[in-house]
């Protein structure tokens, strides 16, 4: 596993697109630390690697096909309705290609 | 007491007879969520819940929960009604749809009163973490005591009496330990039994839908209105409901229940170890076999970080889309990276992004077999301990939470047993994804204690069965701040 420094957690932050303040990477780097114990002791469980890794639940049933029928479930002014930057009916972002 | 105070039966008997209306239940429910200091709501939707209730005229004899009013955990889509899941970073976004389960309680002409404040995003349990700030207990009107999250306004209004009901969804044990904290019934259906579609997903291999009652047959009542397949939800089961009431007057006599050893020994408050001895020994008089067997401690230990790995690794990837763009408030920004920056920098309460961290680090590359896999092949560990000792016994039974809701001030030792453990263990209904319902044990100091019952999958009715004979152990039916009570324990 890669060692947790500062630096490594400000590079996930901003990987994740924000960024924290000095004190709350401190908060973080010491609850990573507490967490990796945790995580290493669960490491020593006896036997713990045979075991598949568990994503879900139950199986999920879902090997059934719906009809293929064309619709459009939203109309363009619903799509845009929640968006806070529009302009002639399409979000409107910074120049991408100058 | 008023009709708003009694059962979802009692309520609709008084409906049919014409002794109340849905608009004099609607109004008395907004009067009281206006009433309420524990800051329990998002939004109370007064304008839309009288316009609603003055259409219900005629009652629908066949139909339990017509006319009743309920509030939903705001993270559950209302068409048209604003729904931020208590986070900066959704303030202003207004579904285009409802989830399924609005849109049942909606076809069941059920009156939506309010949205109710959560803990952010729905990722904490103390619900002191959402925009509006901390919800507090209704039992301490001094608001030192939290009610328990991250479902906190939901359990706060119906605590308090506004409404007979309210949704809220559960992840680690979000529905069922602020009941504990609230003297509430509070279930978590079987992983699949309830739709999801429309609920903001957190980590999806672990969410369920969840609801507070203030008596067990209410509790099944609404599990026979929710349940069932849906399409929108490829994780719903197809396997048939049942009349989940079917069961209510089943005798314990024969029942096998297993009380987990580790989760009783880690507590140290004699009360509440007091109260569930007795309860113990009330349910072996009426000749349920009920033994107390070991789990495993490292297992047991292992539940907490197990949990924070899955469910913030899974959270990570889920809220990715949360960027400001197509919906939540948009900053600007030189590149679309930097409007993103922005939105999620300004959006995110830093708890939140300390979680979402810890997720992201754990799907590295480098990491995963160190921290996600190995989460995830604990689980499977914990989850075959779980099933091994429900092919044994009919249910596990343990106290909800180690105590009564701790002060929001408490300094709390997380490493500590009592913590790890008897904090904690409610996620191995999440793990396992079965039927785990909370209920009132009894007061201590004037704040309620709550024990748990878990079942094997689909097998809620037989679930409510044993809750209901319990409930009538405790005489703890109704329990409210409207309705006070002690219990026989």
């Amino acid at each position: 596993m890669k060692e947790i420094t500062m630096d490594v957690l400000k590079d996930a932050a901003h990987r994740l697109l924000f960024t924290m303040s000095e004190k709350e990477y401190e908060t973080l780097l010491e609850e990573f630390g507490i967490l990796a114990r945790q995580m290493e002791k669960i490491g020593e469980i006896q036997g713990l690697e045979s075991y598949e890794p568990m994503t879900f639940p139950f199986p999920c049933e879902n090997s059934f096909l719906r009809e293929d029928v064309p619709s459009a479930p939203l109309n363009r002014d619903e799509a845009l309705a929640n968006a806070g930057s529009k302009e002639d009916g399409q979000i409107k972002l910074p120049k991408v290609v100058g | 007491m008023s009709y708003l105070d009694c059962g979802i039966v009692a309520i609709h008997e008084a409906l049919v007879a014409k002794k109340t209306t849905p608009l004099e239940l609607a109004k008395e429910a907004l009067a009281r969520a206006k009433a309420s200091q524990d800051n329990a709501f998002e939004k109370i939707l007064e304008k839309e819940a009288l316009e609603f209730a003055s259409t219900l005229i005629e009652p629908e004899a066949d139909n339990l929960l017509w006319g009743i009013p309920f509030v939903a955990k705001d993270n559950f889509s209302t068409k048209g009604i604003e729904t931020t899941a208590s986070s900066n970073v959704l303030n202003g976004y207004v579904p285009l749809f409802d989830a399924t389960v609005i849109a049942k309680l909606k076809a069941a002409k059920c009156v939506l009163i309010g949205k109710s404040t959560m803990d952010e995003l729905a990722m904490g349990g103390t619900g002191t973490t959402g925009h509006k700030g901390i919800t507090y207990n209704p039992y301490d009107p001094t608001h030192t005591r939290m009610i328990g999250g991250s479902s906190c306004g939901s359990a706060a209004a119906v605590a308090s009496g506004i409404v007979p009901f309210a949704l809220g969804s559960d992840t680690g044990d979000s529905v069922r330990k602020p009941a504990s904290f609230g003297g509430l019934v509070g279930m978590k259906p079987t992983w699949g039994r309830v739709s999801r579609y429309g609920l903001f997903p957190f980590a999806p291999s672990l969410d369920h839908v969840g609801f507070f009652t203030r008596s067990v047959e209410d509790s099944a009542i609404l599990l026979n209105a929710l349940s069932g397949r849906d399409d929108m939800d490829f994780t719903s089961s197809f396997k048939p409901v049942e009349d989940y009431t079917g069961d209510l007057k089943a005798p314990l006599k024969g029942k096998k229940i297993a009380v987990l050893k580790e989760i009783v020994d880690s507590i140290s408050d004699e009360h509440l170890l007091g109260l569930f001895a007795s309860s113990v020994e009330k349910m072996k008089q009426e000749g349920a076999v009920v033994e107390k067997i070991s789990f495993g401690m490292d297992l047991l230990q292992s539940v907490y970080a197990t949990y924070i790995v899955i469910s913030c690794a899974e959270a990570t990837s889920n809220d990715a889309n949360l960027d400001g763009i197509k919906f939540g408030p948009f900053y600007g920004g030189k590149t679309y990276q930097e409007v993103m920056f922005n939105a999620r920098t300004k959006g995110f309460s830093e708890l939140i992004k300390r979680r979402f961290v810890i997720g992201s680090f754990a799907l590295m590359r480098e990491n995963q077999e160190d921290l996600f896999l190995r989460a995830q092949r604990n689980r499977a560990k914990i989850v075959e301990r779980v099933n091994q000792i429900l092919s044994d016994y009919d249910f596990i039974f343990v106290p909800a939470a180690p105590s009564i809701a701790s002060r929001l001030d408490g300094a709390s030792d997380k490493l500590s047993n009592e913590y790890l453990i008897a904090d904690n263990h409610l996620a191995l209904g999440n793990f396992a994804g079965l039927p785990s319902l909370t209920l009132p044990l009894g007061m201590e100091n004037g704040l309620p204690l709550g024990i748990n019952f878990m079942g094997r999958a689909f097998a809620e009715k037989e679930l409510y069965g044993v809750a209901k004979r319990f409930e009538e152990i405790t005489g703890l039916e109704g329990l409210s701040t409207v309705n006070e009570k002690e219990g026989n324990l």
